[in-house]
This record gives structure tokens, C-alpha cells and sequence, in this order.
């Protein structure tokens, strides 16, 4: 919610100063603005401050990009949000391996947007998996600990170690 | 380090695993490590490696920025898992029909290098070995120092043999072993370096001392 737009102002280099507020039963972040009715939505907000930082690469230049970040960042706040329980958990997962397979990051060659909010939405998740979980996902694992070492994303949030395990090394 | 021959099936596979919980070949960003090892794979690994795959068409996409990448281009047996071994060795140009070249120039290379790595050896040696001082023949000397009488004062008389200073000459412990009569003589160790000193000095030296040394002689003389 907040904090996260907290950390993705800092990410992206913008001066501290936005006000935000939650709205509602499932705390949707607001951000307040001096002309007009605030902001609402994490997607929104986000988008918005990417824009404000001039850093429009991260939101994609073709249509297709863009339209491959939106749907990441659709499927963070409707499924990685609203997940509740271990069986939603493991099929987020097993989606976000599958669609990392041939990719280096989300939307396919370029670090964008979609990358930074999966990230921090999927931090308390990645920090409770178990070495052979993470070894069975192994394509989310290599994206998270690119992801974390990207200058600037993982701020104060702890590092998620990975080792890759030999023993229990995919036969393919 | 290495892959092994990336355009050999083997090579892929081990370019596959590597890749496997990695996004480059070093570190987090695309650098000329990735160049490297891109253009040595040529063309794109086959589906079922699909690490590698996802790799190489991810650095494909930087194709046009391969100049401005970061690091500098290594040879390719210094990438890649360490466990693997380095079989680039010198040759990266295109392989030859006679790989198992056991006596080519690989080896002639290597001879080379060792040769000289040998010579540096020995010739850090040779300047220790000269530094080392060559062994110096000493002897342990014990000498009998015989006053005039009873009432010499024994301190004094070793006082006076033990301020003879010379070089190689060095003085041990000395006791007073009594002879009779209330006399007693100073009995008196010493280390000498046999082409320094020699008993003729010594003698000349203490019984130069006539108020309080009658006479001197060599109770025993080792060599060390």
C-alpha cells in the first residue's frame, strides 16, 4: 500500500512530500493532489509517479509492452493481493514461473514497472519459501534475486537468499 | 571456468544450467561477459534448453547497444561455472580437425610458462642460498686462570679476562674451583670463531693482567 509507494518514489528518485491516505475496507491507496480529487489504486498511483520521475521507459514503448505491463500490474493487485491461502499462493507462483521461463523479466527484455510492483508485492511471500520451493520455482527465483539486486528496488527490505541446491537439481 | 565447447551439445547444457537461476553471465546486468559467450554459441540453443534459450534471446535484444555493455570481453574459459574445466586453453580460434593435439602448441605454451616459473624459482634461491652465511667454524674454550695468591681478589680477576673483547670472542659462565692453599682459580668458558681468535691471543691478552694473573692455560678445548 503506502509504504510500498514510499519505496517506489524512492526507487525512482522523486522528492518525498506525496500524501497518501487509504480508502475503503481493502486499504486502496490515495494519493492526494493539490489540483483535483486524489488518486486511487496502486496501479494508478504508480503509474502516475513513474511519469512524475520522467521515467516513462519503465511503463514500455511499444503498445504491446505497455499493454504486457498493465496486465502484470492487473494481475498484482487483483490476484497477488487479493490471494488468501496457500493454494492461491502456489498458483500465482507456478503462473509467474511458467511466464518467466523464456523471459529475463516480466514483460520480456526490459525492467519495467511490472517488475518493481511484482517484486514488493511478492517479498512476504518469497521470504517464507522453503529452499525446495524455491528450487521448484526456479524461473520466479532467478527473476526475484535479479530483481533484488536491481540498484535501488530492495531498499530495506530483507534480501531473499537463494542457493541452488544440487540435490535436488531438475532432470529436463 | 568455461563452458566446454558451447557449440556442442555438452556446452549448451552446461550454459543451460548455469543459466538456470541466473539472468547474465555475471552479475545482474548485461556486460560484455554475455557478448562473449553470445558469440561464441552462434545460434540459438535448441527449445528444450530453455534457460539458455530465454538468455540468448535476451541478449540478442541488446544486439545494438553490444559496444556500450559494461566489463571487458574475457576469453571464454574464464566465464561460467567454476567446476567445470577450461578446455579453451590457448586456442580460441575455430577448432581444427586434430583437437587431441596432445603434444601441439598448447603444450609448448604451457612448457614455456613453467619453464620460466622455474628459472624465477631457482633464482630466488640461488640469491637466498648466497645470502646465508656460510658456516663458521667455532670452539669452546675452557680456560684455568691461576692468581698469585689467596688474596687476590677473584671479582677483580674476572673482571679484568671478562673486558678482553674481541671479535668472535664471546665469554661463557665461569665458576672458582679452589686448588689448595686457600688459592683459587677461575675457571672460565668461552666461544671463539677459530679464525679470529686463537688461543695464543687469549693467553697473551689475560696473563697481561700480571697483578692479578699468575698464568693461563686451556683446560679444554672443543670444537663446535
Amino acid at each position: 500500500g503506502a509504504e510500498e509507494l514510499a519505496l517506489l518514489e524512492k526507487l525512482l528518485g522523486l522528492p518525498k512530500g506525496n500524501k497518501y491516505g487509504v480508502q475503503g475496507e481493502r486499504q486502496v491507496p490515495v494519493l492526494q493532489t493539490n489540483n483535483g480529487p486524489g488518486l486511487t489504486g496502486l496501479m494508478t498511483i504508480a503509474a502516475h509517479l513513474v511519469k512524475q520521475a520522467k521515467k516513462d521507459q519503465l511503463l514500455g514503448s511499444t503498445a504491446e509492452e505497455k499493454a504486457v505491463i498493465q496486465q502484470w500490474l492487473e494481475y498484482r493487485v487483483t490476484q497477488v493481493d487479493g490471494c488468501s491461502g496457500k493454494e492461491d499462493t502456489r498458483i500465482i507462483l507456478q503462473d509467474l514461473n511458467t511466464h518467466l521461463e523464456d523471459k529475463v523479466y516480466l514483460a520480456g527484455n526490459i525492467f519495467t514497472l511490472a517488475d518493481i510492483l511484482m517484486y514488493y508485492g511478492l517479498h512476504h511471500v518469497m521470504v517464507d519459501l522453503t529452499v525446495q520451493e524455491k528450487e521448484k520455482y526456479l524461473n520466479l527465483s532467478r527473476w526475484f534475486n535479479h530483481i533484488q539486486h536491481y540498484p535501488g528496488v530492495r531498499q530495506h527490505l530483507s534480501s531473499v537468499i537463494f542457493i541452488k541446491n544440487r540435490l535436488y537439481t531438475n532432470a529436463h | 571456468m568455461g563452458f566446454g565447447d558451447l557449440k556442442s551439445p555438452a556446452g549448451l547444457r552446461v550454459l543451460n544450467d548455469y543459466l538456470a537461476d541466473r539472468s547474465y553471465i555475471e552479475g545482474y546486468v548485461p556486460s560484455q561477459a554475455d557478448i562473449a559467450v553470445f558469440e561464441a554459441v552462434a545460434t540459438p540453443p535448441p527449445a528444450d534448453l530453455f534457460h539458455a534459450l530465454r538468455w540468448y534471446n535476451h541478449i540478442k535484444s541488446y544486439e545494438k547497444q553490444k559496444a556500450s555493455l559494461p566489463g571487458v570481453k574475457k576469453a571464454l574459459g574464464k566465464y561460467g561455472p567454476p567446476d567445470v574445466e577450461d578446455t579453451t586453453g590457448a586456442a580460441t580460434e575455430s577448432k581444427d580437425d586434430d583437437d587431441i593435439d596432445l603434444f601441439g602448441s598448447d603444450d609448448e605454451e604451457e612448457s614455456e610458462e613453467a619453464k620460466k616459473l622455474r628459472e624465477e624459482r631457482l633464482a630466488q634461491y640461488e640469491s637466498k642460498k648466497s645470502k646465508k652465511p656460510a658456516v663458521v667454524a667455532k670452539s669452546s674454550i675452557l680456560l684455568d686462570v691461576k692468581p698469585w695468591d689467596d688474596e687476590t681478589d677473584m671479582a677483580k680477576l674476572e673482571e679484568c679476562v671478562r673486558s678482553i673483547q674481541a671479535d668472535g670472542l664471546v665469554w661463557g659462565s665461569s665458576k672458582l674451583v679452589p686448588v689448595g692453599y686457600g688459592i683459587k682459580k677461575l675457571q672460565i668458558q668461552c666461544v671463539v670463531e677459530d679464525d679470529k681468535v686463537g688461543t695464543d691471543m687469549l693467553e697473551e691478552r689475560i696473563t697481561a693482567f700480571e697483578d692479578y694473573v699468575q698464568s693461563m692455560d686451556v683446560a679444554a678445548f672443543n670444537k663446535i
